[in-house]
């Protein structure tokens, strides 16, 4: 039996250029589930793109950036790290990590259609 | 003998029992005892719930949390009992939860619960094969070595702070008081307005519906911003006993150790969430049809 959160996860997989996703929960950091290519540091690497939620809130969080956060993007020389922000109660929410091939992928698209995908992945 | 939580990750004869029973792909129960000592329910040799009175349980979570009102979860409770048929689908079924939400809250409780019970102490341990009941067990079971990692990864975080968390200290927030244009988030002023120096981690996780694990880091970080203090003494178990027990320094008129911070009685009234927790929490009674040591506060 495939659970639920996997299922949706793999939705996600089947966009062009997709290496990993992955739903963290903010609070902890926890990788909740993931498919797709993972390294031994995929743990870690989500705890820090919980982190990331939190600073980036602390900033947004007072009104500054016009509404509250909804997705951090952030661009390596190989790699598109998008993480879109999911409401959830209990918690600080949860965050749909995606990991794509910066070679295969435009941002803004593939900033689109995980934005489209997303709250599937909790329904 | 017993076995103290270790840097290295659950106790390690808790670890070694997980993975046999997950190698045998059993069916049943790991009973833990200890402090605070909880069940390991498996199925097919993975986890599908964890039970123990040291951290908050699913139902704890989605309640207390508001994700789901008291009077839906009843109504969801009695259709799945009449129907003979799971609380899960009948949660998702209603549009109380989404399947994806439910599973990640479910997840993050086996995690939470895993954590608590690696952190404490272990004195034995019993493996019960069985058909097991469970109100909301994770479905599919979780992998043992996911379970396991994940419990080694919080433990190494817990280690990694600054100050000493113990999920049994209580905590108090004279910081607050004194610095008084500190910016906080809602959730920071509701753990500092839980935090009156009489609350341990647990507590206030279990008044708040979220995790241990979660609340200590938000302890953590507010006790960086100089707004906590990590009080003197720990929760003992006579505290618990005897809800009238003073420890010293609290007694009326004597000057406390624990500095107190002035604003927590106007912040709670002023709360509407943490001024519900000045009445008897009907959550926290036992209900019918439902297993005892649901992990639950006692």
């Amino acid at each position: 039996m495939l659970s639920s959160l996997t299922e949706a996860l793999r939705q996600v997989m089947a966009f062009d250029g997709v290496r990993a996703a992955a739903l963290i929960d903010i609070a902890t950091g926890m990788v909740v589930g993931s498919v797709g290519e993972q390294g031994t540091d995929f743990p870690a690497a989500a705890a820090s793109m919980a982190d990331e939620v939190r600073t980036a809130r602390g900033v947004a969080g007072f009104g500054r950036l016009g509404g509250d956060l909804d997705e951090i993007s952030l661009v390596t020389k190989g790699r598109l790290h998008i993480s879109k922000v999911l409401g959830s109660r209990p918690g600080e929410g949860m965050l749909l990590y995606v990991d794509l091939d910066r070679a295969r992928v435009n941002l803004g698209l593939a900033s689109l259609q995980i934005g489209r995908l997303a709250p599937a992945v909790l329904a | 003998m017993t076995t103290e939580g270790s840097e290295d990750g659950p106790a390690g004869p808790l670890r070694e029992a997980l993975t046999v029973c997950a190698a045998a792909g059993m069916s049943g129960t790991l009973r833990v005892t200890g402090h605070p000592g909880g069940a390991i329910h498996l199925v097919d040799g993975r986890v599908v719930a964890i039970e123990t009175p040291g951290a908050p349980s699913p139902e704890v979570l989605l309640l207390r949390s508001h994700r789901i009102t008291e009077s839906d979860w009843d109504t969801a409770f009695a259709a799945a009992a009449v129907a003979g048929g799971r609380m899960s689908a009948e949660l998702i079924a209603r549009e109380m939860v989404g399947s994806g939400e439910l599973e990640g809250v479910l997840r993050t409780a086996l995690a939470d619960a895993m954590f608590v019970l690696a952190s404490g102490t272990v004195e034995e341990y019993r493996s019960e094969p069985g058909p097991v009941d469970f109100v909301l067990p994770v479905e599919p079971g979780a992998e043992t070595e996911w379970l396991l990692a994940e419990t080694s990864r919080r433990i190494r975080v817990l280690a990694s702070l600054p100050d000493r968390y113990d999920l049994n200290r209580v905590m108090a927030a004279p910081g607050a008081a004194a610095r008084p244009g500190a910016r906080l988030v809602e959730s920071q002023d509701e753990i500092l307005a839980l935090a009156d120096g009489r609350r341990t981690p647990r507590d206030i996780a279990f008044a708040l519906g979220q995790g241990v694990f979660a609340t200590i880091l938000q302890l953590a970080r507010l006790r960086e911003a100089d707004l906590l203090v990590t009080a003197s003494r720990r929760m003992t178990e006579r505290d618990r006993r005897e809800p009238g027990h003073q420890a010293p320094g609290d007694e009326p008129g004597s000057p406390s150790k624990l500095p107190r911070r002035q604003r927590d009685r106007s912040a709670l009234l002023r709360n509407p969430k943490t001024a519900e927790l000045r009445a008897p929490l009907r959550l926290l009674q036992p209900r019918f049809g439902r297993s005892p040591g649901s992990g639950e506060t006692p």
